[in-house]
């Protein structure tokens, strides 16, 4: 964009070279992973391949002791999804009241940062022992263990939203206002689009922090586990490939589901050209 | 007027009820626990004593754990913020298309959907002795011994930290990057100033905010650390944390809150000063 | 039990599809078979099918199979949950009703009897307590006193009532939990790497091995296998290796820590993959290890030895624990299963991955005489020995490391214990971390 279209500054292919060098330290494990996941049955964790095979995806979907992978997914998936709605309705809220100034703005603040920071394990304990002692509830996946991720990706959610909305001229709402718009109208024709982005990046790390999370589940999704803590489980049990069939499955799935976004990206992004 | 006054208070309750109710209540409860004392083979014993804080602070180890975690921290910071800078960079400025610019985005993305433990385990095959680099090293004829410090070394953690957390500076580095007036970067071009010139006194300050917070993702990720830094130096290495997992397993609650609270203290302290530098809050209000 | 699928059971009669009468009939026979198989009382109750029993323990003892095939058996359904050892301690504390059963090691009970969590278990009412090895009930085995040197089974198996939230000196009717799997623990090495003989726990700090060495970090379970190679090493003899001092544990960290700037330890495993991966990749060649683990080696088809020492075994045990909100009709399930836990299925299924069962002579109907003669009394196989998940482990010809059951057992020296020190070991051991 600096140049006139067409002569690409010499930056351009400096950095097109580091992002493609960050790309392939970032899939390089990945793909070794890949690779391992198609081990034969007496195959090991570490290369060599030996007679490749679907072995272990099967043990991964089977019955064979591979722990509940299937519950644990059933699990972490809806909750992950719950996770990320609420953290995109209640971070892109948030966000837009700290553009105002308000009374325990800083205390809020400071206690999002407090739960970003708080070791997970022992405020695992923290909330098992409020909902048993305090709440008199019993502990679940669904409730506490929901509790427990949301005290993760708030202030994930909420700190982004500070990126997205900083230098968010407010005047564009005014203008808006002015013109007549409703508040709505102001809101979902004005607001929505230029923080969509954001949402998304709210919405990404809402569910992949939830998805992916450890020691806040540890103590709070009561005695049905959730992925990460049934793959952990499965460490100090199961050495078999299952473990990069897992992963390899999941980024089949993450493609698809990102094949799936940028479509509709694209589709909205028509409609609204075409509409405007 | 009064619902323009009383606004952000219904925007922001939510979230304070979720942080009330499962923050501030459980913490109010570990830092009363960290007061308590433990007796062994009975568990935690309400009390209230400052043992449990004096034992750790005047042990050389929790100082020496939490230099090493530092450490980690300055390295995985400065490391970050210049991939996650020039990347995010890359993806505004020089990716024409919006489209192409979130799919590369979204690439990026991709590998923190599987599980950390597997994308730590994933390092094995590839850094260890009989992993593909020492092999593809041996074979060109580089090395003759395979190197041993590539897996289960400070060098190993600080791979995987970048690894796990680059992508906790891109997002917020690319989203305030995003609002960038692309006219201004024009006009100081048009007024004669280098590329370098443009990066430095209008692309750097206008992304502070994402940088700012970027970095006190990482720090906090860092510094919480207790699983990665083990799995990566082969348990050779500790983290400032490292104790509280052995402790809650004999039911040690008073030295886990006690260790939980000097963590916490330590880290406000860095992200407060993160904000003193940039106040991101001051960002916002216009 | 097959022969028997024929509905009989009392939902039989209206069968709104032909799986689910298929499933409530085998239920029902299932309970009467079970329950005629070892003799407990029958219970006949309509709703005990619409009992689920939770099973919680550690991965190497909470098996699903386990829990599929007691569900078959039992007509009403077990679930196991999985869990790591201090999640174990925590939920059992802090969430006692999301578990009905608590499968725990014998150290993990020095921590939640005090805290009452927990119903003793009334000997009367398990079938085959008199045929339980002697060596959790008596503290005596192949008529020899077993070593009292950390917490041996026996020393925690009882208390004085049902309720009584510490252990009872001598045997009572109510037992701190039911007896259940373990085993006998020493070095697992790679003989075709490590260039000479292994017959010693001090080898494990031995100069030879430098940079090809490990040790579990695990502080209760690692402190062990540091204390046996001390002594074997003559570097320190301690009072009791299963109670050590302050002093005495000084110098053992401060031994591991010598050995650790030294270079000796290549890594400290956390995780049972991780003691897997290390000694299967060949980055290490001498290390702690667990039993499964070497199994898990061995079915890559690389030479992984469970390597006897001349100063003994540190053992190891599990027990089914009852927790305390069980009653009426579920705490009758509850003991419906600790008698079927022990009637043998579990003993066979085990014993494929190495490790022993309470009652030893009921597994031995579910093995062959081929498998019977391999794991437990140490001699050669007659064809190929295969793992739990049906792995070839061992080929004809081959003698399990350590021999017979009874060899193997007279010869633990220390057991895993929670040492009167621990959080000061916790302490020392994070130095070893931090160092």
């Amino acid at each position: 964009m600096l140049t006139p279209a067409g002569r690409r500054p010499w930056t351009f292919y400096v950095l097109a070279g580091l992002f493609t060098l960050f790309v392939i330290f970032l899939y390089g494990p990945m793909i070794s992973i890949f690779i391992l996941s198609f081990q034969g049955p007496t195959g090991g964790l570490v290369f060599p391949l030996r007679d490749p095979g679907f072995t272990w995806f099967h043990a991964l979907f089977g019955q064979a002791r591979t722990g509940d992978v299937g519950g644990a997914f059933s699990r972490s998936l809806p909750l992950a999804l719950v996770v990320m709605v609420l953290t995109v309705l209640i971070s892109v809220s948030a966000g837009f009241a700290f553009r105002r100034r308000f009374r325990g703005a800083s205390a809020i603040f400071f206690t999002a940062i407090t739960s970003l920071i708080v070791p997970g394990l022992v405020l695992s304990i923290g909330i098992l022992v409020t909902f048993r002692e305090v709440f008199g509830l019993p502990v679940r996946w669904y409730s506490s263990g929901l509790a427990a991720h949301l005290t993760w990706t708030l202030p994930f959610g909420l700190l982004i939203m500070f990126a997205v909305l900083g230098r968010l001229n407010p005047s564009w709402e005014e203008a808006a206002h002015d013109l007549g718009a409703s508040r709505w109208q102001t809101v979902s024709q004005v607001l929505v689009p230029i923080v969509f982005p954001g949402m998304i990046a709210v919405a990404l790390f809402g569910f992949t922090l939830s998805y992916d999370e450890f020691p806040r589940s540890w103590l709070t999704v009561g005695s049905k586990n959730t992925l990460p803590i049934e793959i952990w489980t499965m460490t100090t049990n199961v050495t078999s490939p299952a473990l990069y069939a897992l992963g390899t499955v999941t980024t089949a799935v993450s493609f698809v589901v990102i094949a799936i976004a940028l479509g509709s990206i694209w589709v909205i992004q028509r409609r609204r050209s075409r509409r405007g | 007027m009064t619902l323009r006054r009383i606004l952000p208070y219904l925007q922001v309750a939510p979230l304070t009820l979720v942080l009330a109710l499962f923050v501030v209540l459980p913490l109010g409860l570990v830092v009363a626990v960290s007061f308590w004392r433990f007796q062994f083979l009975v568990g935690p014993v309400p009390d209230f004593t400052l043992q449990n804080y004096v034992d750790l602070l005047s042990s050389e180890t929790t100082w020496r754990l939490y230099l090493s975690t530092v450490k980690f921290t300055l390295i995985v910071l400065a490391i970050t913020a210049v991939l996650g800078f020039w990347i995010s960079y890359f993806l505004v400025f020089h990716v024409r298309n919006l489209l192409t610019a979130i799919a590369l985005f979204l690439i990026c993305t991709v590998p923190f959907w599987t599980s950390n433990i597997i994308r730590m385990i994933s390092w094995r095959p590839v850094l260890g002795k009989e992993g593909l680099i020492n092999q593809a090293l041996m074979k060109l004829g580089l090395i003759d011994q395979p190197l041993a410090w590539l897996l289960f070394s400070d060098f190993a953690v600080v791979v995987a930290y970048v690894h796990l957390f680059t992508l906790f500076m891109i997002v917020p580095i690319f989203n305030a990057m995003a609002r960038i007036d692309k006219s201004l970067l024009e006009a100081a071009v048009d007024a004669g100033a280098s590329r370098l010139d443009v990066v430095w006194n209008v692309v750097l300050p206008l992304s502070r905010t994402g940088i700012a917070l970027g970095a006190v993702f990482v720090v906090t990720l860092v510094m919480g650390d207790f699983f990665v830094v083990i799995v990566m130096s082969g348990g050779l290495s500790g983290s400032a944390t490292s104790g509280i997992y052995n402790d809650v397993q004999i039911q040690n609650y008073p030295r886990a809150a006690a260790n939980a609270v000097i963590l916490l203290a330590i880290v406000l302290m860095m992200a407060t000063a993160i904000f003193r530098v940039v106040d991101v809050r001051r960002e916002l209000v216009r | 039990m097959k022969k028997d699928m024929t509905p009989k059971g009392p939902t039989a009669a209206g069968g709104v599809s032909r799986r689910s009468v298929l499933k409530a009939g085998a239920a029902a026979v299932g309970a009467a078979a079970g329950s005629g198989v070892i003799g407990a009382p029958m219970i006949w109750a309509q709703n005990i099918k619409d009992i689920t029993l939770n099973h919680t323990g550690m991965s190497y003892s909470t098996l699903i199979d386990i829990a599929r095939k007691a569900t078959e058996d039992l007509g009403f359904k077990v679930e196991m949950a999985v869990t790591d050892h201090a999640g174990m301690v925590n939920r059992m504390v802090n969430d006692p009703t999301s578990i009905d059963i608590a499968d725990t090691e014998i150290w993990q009970t020095k921590v939640y009897v005090p805290q009452g969590v927990t119903q003793a278990v009334h000997t009367k009412r398990i079938k085959l307590w008199d045929k339980i090895t002697p060596l959790y009930t008596q503290g005596v085995f192949a008529g020899k006193e077993v070593s009292r040197q950390g917490d041996s089974p026996y020393e925690i198996m009882y208390r004085a009532s049902k309720d009584a939230t510490s252990f009872h000196d001598g045997p009572t009717e109510w037992a701190t939990f039911l007896p259940g799997v373990f085993n006998a623990d020493t070095l697992g090495i790679r003989p075709d790497l490590l260039g000479r003989k292994v017959d010693s726990w001090a080898d494990l700090f031995s100069a030879d091995f430098k940079g090809r060495a490990a040790i579990q970090n695990i502080p209760t379970i690692g402190i062990m296998d540091a204390i046996m190679a001390m002594e074997a090493s003559g570097e320190l003899t301690y009072r009791d290796k299963g109670n050590p001092t302050r002093e005495e544990l000084e110098k053992t960290v401060a031994k591991l820590i010598a050995l650790k700037r030294a270079g000796h330890w290549r890594a400290l495993w956390n995780t049972f993959d991780e003691s897997v991966n290390l000694m299967a990749s060949g980055e290490v060649v001498i290390q702690s290890m667990w039993s499964p683990a070497v199994t898990a080696v061995r079915t890559q088809g690389i030479n992984c030895v469970y390597q006897p020492l001349k100063e003994g075994y540190r053992g190891w045990g599990n027990g089914l624990a009852l927790m305390s909100h069980l009653d009426g009709l579920k705490l009758d399930a509850a003991y419906e299963y600790l008698n079927w836990y022990l009637s043998g299925w579990v003993g066979g299924f085990i014993a494929k991955q190495g490790y022993y069962i309470s009652v030893p002579e009921t597994a031995r109907q579910y093995l062959t005489d081929n498998e019977w003669g391999f794991f437990y009394e140490g001699k050669p196989a007659t064809a190929d020995i295969t793992s739990p998940t049906g792995e070839k482990t061992n080929s004809a010809g081959d003698v399990r490391d350590g021999g017979s059951f009874e060899e193997r057992f007279s010869k633990v020296a220390v057991w895993n214990n929670l040492m009167d020190e621990a959080p000061f070991l916790f302490a020392k051991w994070n130095e070893f971390n931090a160092a």
